[in-house]
């Protein structure tokens, strides 16, 4: 019998190491780290929008970020905020014919300060858009509002002519 | 020491407070606009009134009442108070975006 040279049992023992890390990440370290990555594959916001997509209407899966979020705000503002049904008819107004508060208040009859809150508060939501001037500037409709108005007039339609 | 009990009724009517605000503008906003978005709003937050207003009976008749009920509703108070006050802080926080 020969006796096992110092390389040789560095070999050895490199081997043995190896099979030993081998072993400890086989059983449920591998499984654990499995099902892990298998639930967040897929990232947590298009995890949301095909929950979204499930419950809501046919709209496509791209479109999540701007119908349904355009719709959610729409609704809230005019739904749940004091003085929504108001910001309805602004939009309703300068849907058209882009105007200015003044004349939104006279023909809405409301109050010149109301109106200029309630403009306020739309173009932070950026549901409408101011012009460049500065005295009298008038208002308009935003790029995403005039593409989605299919849900202002849904809205104005359960208003009616209250 | 703080009384949690007492303080757990107080942030309570404090919420029914915030809750008569934020009902009161739902409603008026029904009545313009009748749809499932704006009756569930109103159905919401007369639930957290049913709520509101169960924990302050619970106070009056449970609390008021026996030695042994007031005990264990002690023991347990805290837990009480901090719900109602992450509630109050919550709804004050709504009633804030509402009247905006």
């Amino acid at each position: 019998m020969t006796k096992p040279n110092s390389a040789d049992l560095e070999f050895k023992k490199d081997a043995i190491l190896k099979d030993l890390s081998v072993l400890s990440q086989s059983g449920f370290h591998r499984m654990f780290f499995a099902v892990i990555s298998f639930i967040y594959a897929p990232s947590i916001s298009s995890f949301t929008s095909s929950i979204f997509h499930i419950f809501g209407n046919n709209t496509p899966h791209n479109d999540f970020n701007d119908s349904r979020r355009f719709k959610l705000i729409l609704w809230s503002i005019i739904c749940s905020t004091r003085g929504g049904p108001n910001r309805a008819k602004i939009l309703n107004l300068v849907k058209n014919t882009p105007m200015n508060a003044n004349k939104i208040a006279t023909v809405l009859n409301l109050d010149h300060k109301t109106v200029v809150h309630h403009v306020k508060i739309l173009s932070k939501n950026e549901l409408v858009v101011k012009a460049e001037k500065d005295y009298g500037a008038e208002y308009q409709l935003s790029q995403i509002m005039k593409e989605n108005q299919s849900v202002l007039e849904e809205i104005m339609q359960k208003i009616g002519t209250k | 020491m703080i009384d949690f009990m007492l303080a757990a009724v107080i942030s309570a009517f404090l919420n029914i407070g915030l809750l008569l605000i934020i009902i009161g503008t739902y409603l008026q906003n029904m009545r313009v606009i009748r749809s499932y978005y704006t009756s569930g709003l109103v159905l919401v937050a007369s639930l957290l009134m049913i709520q509101n207003v169960v924990i302050v009976l619970f106070w009056f008749t449970l609390y008021m009442d026996d030695k042994a009920l007031m005990m264990s509703a002690d023991m347990v108070s805290h837990y009480l108070f901090t719900i109602n006050v992450i509630q109050t802080i919550g709804l004050s926080i709504l009633v804030w975006i509402t009247r905006r």
